[in-house]
C-alpha cells in the first residue's frame, strides 16, 4: 500500500481523532489568545507605567516567560500549582477541564508576556513627535494617548497579534504532553492503533499547516481592510 | 513706548546627564515682537524653545510666561501649554486623522468649540491658504508645504499668545520654503508674538525685530535684526556669519 492510501486509509476510519484534535486545539488558541490579550494589556501598562515597582515587575516577568521553554512553564503548571493547593476543579459535562485549564493557563501566562512586548512595541514604534505636537497643543498625557498614540500603535499591535495567534496555534501542540487531547495528541493516539506514525504525522502537519494559513490569510485580509478604512 | 515683555527668562540651565545644554540664559521676550534664534547645530536652540513650553524641563532656573511660573510645581502646565503654540521641523500632524479633525479635534475637546464653529474657523483659515480642497485629506497625502502650513494653522486654532518655530522650514524642499515662510510673514504683521529657530539668515533679518545667537548653550549676541548681521560684535557670531553668508 503506498503512502497517499496509507493517509486515505487512515483519515476514513479515524478521522474523528483528528477532527476532535483540531476542535480542542483551537479552542485552546482562542482562548489562550484571549486571555493573552487581555492580560498582555494590563501587562504592558504595568510595563510602561511610571510605579517602578509595578514596573519593575511587569518587566521581569515578561523577560522570565520569554526566556525560559513553553514545555517547562507547562509542567510547572500542571504539576506545580496542585503542590501549592491550587486545584482547577474537575466539571462533569467537560471531561478533562482540571487539565485543560491548566494547559489554557500555561498558554495564556505565556502569550501574555509576548502579547505585552506586541503592545509595547507598538506604541513605541509611534513617531515620538506626535506625542509632542499632542502634547504642545494642550492635551495631557491620557488624552493624548487615547486620541492620537493608540489609534495609530493599534495598526502597529492587530497584525502582529495576528501571528501571535498563528505561534499560538503551533505551540499548542506542546499541551498533548500533559493529556490534553488536542490534534497532536489524537495524532499519537491513530498513531498508537495504526503503527503507522509517518502517514499520521504528515496528515496532523498538514492540518496545522490549513489552520495557520488559513488564519494568517484571514489576518492578512483583515489587515487590508483596515487600511482601506484607515 | 515700553514694550510688554510677556515671557521672562531667568538663569535657564538644562542637562542632559553629564552634557549641559544649555548654560545660564536669561532673556525677555516682548510681546507682538518677533524674536529669531540662530546658532550652529547642537548649539541647544532647540532645547531652549523646547523648554519654554516645558517639552524640556529645565535643570534650574526659572520661566515665567504671562506672570505665570512655568516650573512651579503648581502651575497646570497643560492650560499654560494651550497659550503657546508650537511648530516643529517635521511637522508632526497627527497622522490618524484628515486636515480637518487636525485643526478641530483641541479646540473642540479643550476650549469647547462647537463643531460648526471650530470647522468655520478651520475652514477660514484653509481658504485664506488656499487649501481648502485639502480638508478631508490625510497628512500622508500632503506635500511638506501643505504640511507645515496646516500645522501652522493647527496652533493658530488654539488662538495662542505666543508661538514658536524650531526650524519650520529646514525639511522641506527649496521650492516650497517659501510658502511657509509666507505664512510667518504674515503672521509678523499682523502682531504675532514669535519665537523662530531658524537657519534662513535672509528670512530671520527680514521678519525679526530681535536675533540671539546661540552657541554652547549661551546667548552670544543679543541685537536689532540689521545690526546683528551688519555690526556684529562676537567673535563667535562674526565666524558663523561667513560660514553661512
Ligand atoms: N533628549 C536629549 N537627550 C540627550 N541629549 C540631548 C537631547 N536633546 C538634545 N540633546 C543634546 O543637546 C545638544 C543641543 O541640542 P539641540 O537640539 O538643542 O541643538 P540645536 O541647536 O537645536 O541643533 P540643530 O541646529 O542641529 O537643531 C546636542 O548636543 C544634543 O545632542
Ligand atoms: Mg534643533
Amino acid at each position: 500500500m503506498g503512502f497517499f492510501e496509507q493517509i486515505a486509509v487512515i483519515l476514513q476510519r479515524y478521522y474523528p481523532y483528528f477532527l476532535d484534535g483540531v476542535k480542542n486545539t483551537l479552542i485552546i488558541a482562542a482562548m489562550s489568545v484571549v486571555l493573552g490579550v487581555v492580560f498582555g494589556t494590563l501587562m504592558a501598562i504595568m510595563r510602561m507605567c511610571r510605579i517602578k515597582p509595578l514596573k519593575w515587575l511587569a518587566a521581569a516577568y515578561i523577560e522570565f516567560v520569554r526566556g525560559t521553554p513553553l514545555m517547562v512553564q507547562l509542567m510547572f503548571i500542571f504539576y506545580g500549582l496542585p503542590m501549592v493547593g491550587i486545584e482547577f476543579p474537575d466539571v462533569s459535562w467537560i471531561p478533562n477541564f482540571s487539565r485543560f485549564m491548566a494547559g489554557i493557563v500555561a498558554m495564556s501566562m505565556n502569550s501574555c508576556a509576548y502579547v505585552a512586548e506586541v503592545i509595547r512595541s507598538g506604541i513605541q514604534a509611534v513617531d515620538e513627535g506626535q506625542m509632542e505636537a499632542a502634547r504642545s497643543i494642550g492635551f495631557r498625557y491620557g488624552e493624548s494617548m487615547r486620541l492620537v498614540i493608540l489609534p495609530q500603535a493599534v495598526k502597529n499591535i492587530l497584525p502582529a497579534l495576528g501571528n501571535e495567534f498563528v505561534t499560538v496555534i503551533k505551540e499548542s501542540s506542546i499541551v498533548s504532553v500533559i493529556g490534553i487531547s488536542d490534534l497532536m495528541y489524537g495524532t499519537n493516539g491513530v498513531i498508537a492503533l495504526t503503527y503507522r506514525s509517518l502517514p499520521c504525522l504528515a496528515i496532523a502537519a498538514c492540518i496545522y499547516f490549513v489552520l495557520t494559513f488559513l488564519s494568517s490569510r484571514l489576518i492578512a485580509y483583515l489587515e487590508k481592510r483596515m487600511k482601506h478604512g484607515r | 513706548m515700553e514694550d510688554k515683555s510677556i515671557i521672562q527668562v531667568r538663569g535657564l540651565c538644562k542637562s542632559f546627564g553629564k552634557l549641559q545644554v544649555l548654560n545660564d540664559i536669561s532673556t525677555d521676550f516682548q510681546e507682538k515682537k518677533v524674536v529669531s534664534i540662530i546658532g550652529p547645530s547642537g548649539g541647544g536652540k532647540s532645547t531652549f524653545l523646547r523648554c519654554l513650553n516645558l517639552l524640556e524641563m529645565p535643570t534650574s532656573g526659572s520661566i515665567v510666561f504671562d506672570g505665570v511660573d512655568l516650573c512651579s510645581s503648581d502651575t497646570d502646565i497643560n492650560a499654560q501649554r494651550q497659550k503657546i503654540g508650537m511648530v516643529f521641523q517635521h511637522f508632526n500632524l497627527f497622522s490618524n486623522m484628515n486636515v480637518m479633525r487636525n485643526l478641530t479635534i483641541a479646540p473642540m475637546r479643550i476650549r469647547k468649540k462647537s463643531q460648526e464653529e471650530a470647522e468655520e474657523m478651520a475652514m477660514g483659515f484653509l481658504r485664506r491658504m488656499g487649501l481648502e480642497d485639502k480638508a478631508d485629506s490625510y497628512p500622508s497625502q500632503l506635500s511638506g508645504g501643505q504640511k507645515q502650513r496646516i500645522a501652522i494653522v493647527r496652533s493658530l486654532m488654539m488662538e495662542p499668545e505666543v508661538m514658536l518655530f524650531d526650524e519650520p522650514t529646514s525639511a522641506l524642499d527649496p521650492e516650497m520654503i517659501g510658502e511657509v515662510l509666507d505664512v510667518i510673514k504674515q503672521l509678523a504683521l499682523e502682531g504675532m508674538t514669535m519665537i523662530i529657530v531658524t537657519h534662513e539668515m535672509r528670512f530671520a533679518r527680514e521678519v525679526s525685530d530681535r536675533i540671539l545667537f546661540l552657541d554652547g548653550g549661551r546667548i552670544d549676541e543679543d541685537r536689532g535684526a540689521d545690526e546683528f548681521f551688519d555690526d556684529p560684535h562676537s567673535p563667535r557670531l562674526i565666524s558663523f556669519l561667513k560660514k553661512v553668508l
